[in-house]
């Protein structure tokens, strides 16, 4: 028996990996790639060139493309565990949907490192947990009343049950024919979907569930469930239809809030807390993959804190963090969240706002800081405090480089003098 | 040299026939498996193209271990579901991880225990 030479242990462990592995320049172009990545990137290559990752996948993830692009540094990470979404519809029922996660490293000016990873059953897991969860908040919550609609895949409204009328106060007859969307109004100025948006993820997803105010024909306010379902048959690709089911939720009673309380608030301010900003950073990068939808982050951290501190002692430092999240949440839109991560730093998370709506709010808690007295000893203390903001785009749809980003920006204006937002265009010119 | 050793004509049954030294000769790849994919045949010109020894990759899931760039519709799920193939098919292969455009050949038969795969680089 020969002896193998390295090269060819080497060979045999890069043909048998099981992770697409590859290396291309920045315009696609592959150089080299093992085997496993050349299975999940021929099929979907199509008629393309499969020998250019970027054409290969132009029908999958035409995104990858200018998310490489648009990576200005020499080095780093480009994206991680990009998901490609290789089926779009829920036709197949008994195998799951293939899903691929794509890491880009960008290891000098003109070379990538890629890997492809086949995710499809994680991706139903997680699916599961999600579906846990919302059965188990229905055992928490109760239900009043429901209603049951079906609608066309453009979410005209086809039939509905005695519930709808009894739950929205629309009459029924009226509304068939009608798109639903148009009926049923949403507040987007936070971050719930409108039903179109719904529909859109429901056909990918197979289903859609959210929690938010809706309105009655009188004007009054509820708390609704909305799950969208979409409606397949197996001889068509896409769906037939959606099924829609609003559900009149009582709000949370008073012990469940309190307990929903102390398990996402900051003791000392009332601000969220940072799991609670953690969990609320996942759900909004996840609405900004699926519906591209603008994402905002504002840091700010309090300036000169600590000399306060020492100077006359924690409980007026307390009492001045406290006036801070006081000023500042009520200025948010009612999706954002303003938290307290850290000593005397805070952030407001904001969806559905682009980088200048960030700026222009993050001047209005500036100014709302500055305007904070506290009397103490027979002095008047004031504060001020210095700002980042950047955007899920900008940071190209990761969480941690979203907070570096806006950390940094954070930090050019304490150097800048402090008491300011950092302006991005000033930097530039 | 005889007629049906030629690429696109070879026949499955002349395939099974001959000998490894007159499998060896010829210009292409050429690998062959039963149902359960495990390597059966490996012949010289396809040990020498994709760098690998033939002693170790006879006896393991050619699919799996060695050649995962076909294990997919395109090729692998041909097999389990096609009880008789003989196509032609371009495809893509990462010999010693170098993107390489080939021609496989594809032969399996109700008859026959063994199928194939052809390599023409």
């Amino acid at each position: 028996m020969t002896e193998r030479s390295s090269e060819e242990q080497l060979l045999e462990f890069l043909y048998a990996c099981p992770v697409g592995l590859l290396e291309c320049d920045m315009a696609g172009e592959i150089g080299m790639m093992n085997p496993h990545a050349m299975q999940h990137l021929l099929p979907l290559a199509g008629p393309r060139d499969a020998g250019n990752l970027f054409s290969a996948l132009e029908q999958h993830a035409p995104e990858l493309r200018s998310i490489a692009a648009a990576f200005a540094p020499a080095t780093g990470r480009v994206c991680d565990g990009h998901r490609i979404f290789v089926e779009l519809g829920c036709a197949r029922r008994t195998t799951p949907r293939k899903v691929l996660a794509c890491t880009m490293v960008k290891l000098a000016p003109d070379r990538l490192m890629v890997t492809l990873t086949d995710i499809s059953q994680q991706v139903v897991q997680e699916q599961r947990l999600r579906q846990a969860d919302t059965w188990f908040a229905t055992l928490l919550n109760g239900i009043n009343d429901y209603a049951a609609l079906t609608v066309r895949p453009d979410g005209e409204v086809i039939t509905g049950d005695s519930g709808f009328t009894r739950q929205t106060g629309y009459d029924l007859a009226a509304v068939i024919g009608q798109k639903l969307g148009d009926v049923l109004k949403t507040d987007t100025t936070g971050g719930d979907l409108r039903l179109d948006e719904q529909l859109v993820v429901a056909e990918r997803d197979g289903w859609h569930l959210q929690e938010g105010w809706q309105q009655r024909a009188n004007g009054e306010r509820y708390w609704c469930q909305r799950l969208v379902v979409a409606r397949s048959r197996d001889d068509e690709t896409g769906p037939i239809g959606f099924s829609v089911i609003l559900r009149d939720v009582p709000r949370r009673e008073a012990a469940a809030e309190d307990l929903r309380r102390v398990l996402t608030r900051d003791h000392l301010t009332g601000a969220a807390n940072r799991r609670h900003f953690s969990h609320a950073m996942e759900r909004e990068q996840t609405r900004w993959r699926d519906l591209r939808h603008s994402l905002s982050l504002i840091m700010l951290d309090l300036d000169h804190f600590k000399a306060i501190n020492d100077t006359y002692g924690h409980p007026v430092g307390d009492i001045m963090l406290r006036r801070v999240a006081e000023a500042c949440a009520p200025l948010l839109p009612p999706r954002g969240v303003f938290a307290r991560l850290g000593g005397e730093e805070f952030a407001a998370l904001l969806p559905r706002y682009d980088g200048e709506q960030a700026i222009g709010l993050a001047e209005d808690l500036r100014a709302a800081i500055a305007a904070i007295e506290v009397e103490t000893a027979g002095t008047i203390l004031t504060l001020t405090a210095s700002f980042g903001c950047a955007t899920l785009d900008e940071a190209d749809g990761s969480i941690d480089a979203l907070i570096a980003l806006a950390d940094k920006r954070l930090y050019a204006a304490k150097r800048g003098g402090r008491n300011q937002v950092f302006q991005p265009q000033a930097a530039a010119a | 040299m005889p007629q049906e050793i030629a690429f696109e004509s070879l026949s499955l049954t002349t395939l099974d026939g001959m000998s490894d030294v007159e499998r060896d000769a010829l210009p292409f790849g050429i690998v062959g498996f039963p149902a359960d994919t495990t390597v059966q045949v490996y012949n010289a010109t396809e040990a020498r193209l994709s760098g690998l020894d033939r002693a170790s990759v006879m006896g393991v899931p050619f699919f799996e271990a060695v050649a995962q760039c076909m294990n997919n519709f395109m090729v692998a799920q041909r097999f389990e579901e096609e009880p008789e193939i003989d196509d032609i098919v371009p495809y893509v292969l990462t010999l010693r991880m170098r993107p390489t455009k080939v021609r496989l050949r594809l032969l399996a038969s109700p008859e026959a225990a063994r199928r194939y795969v052809l390599i023409e680089r």
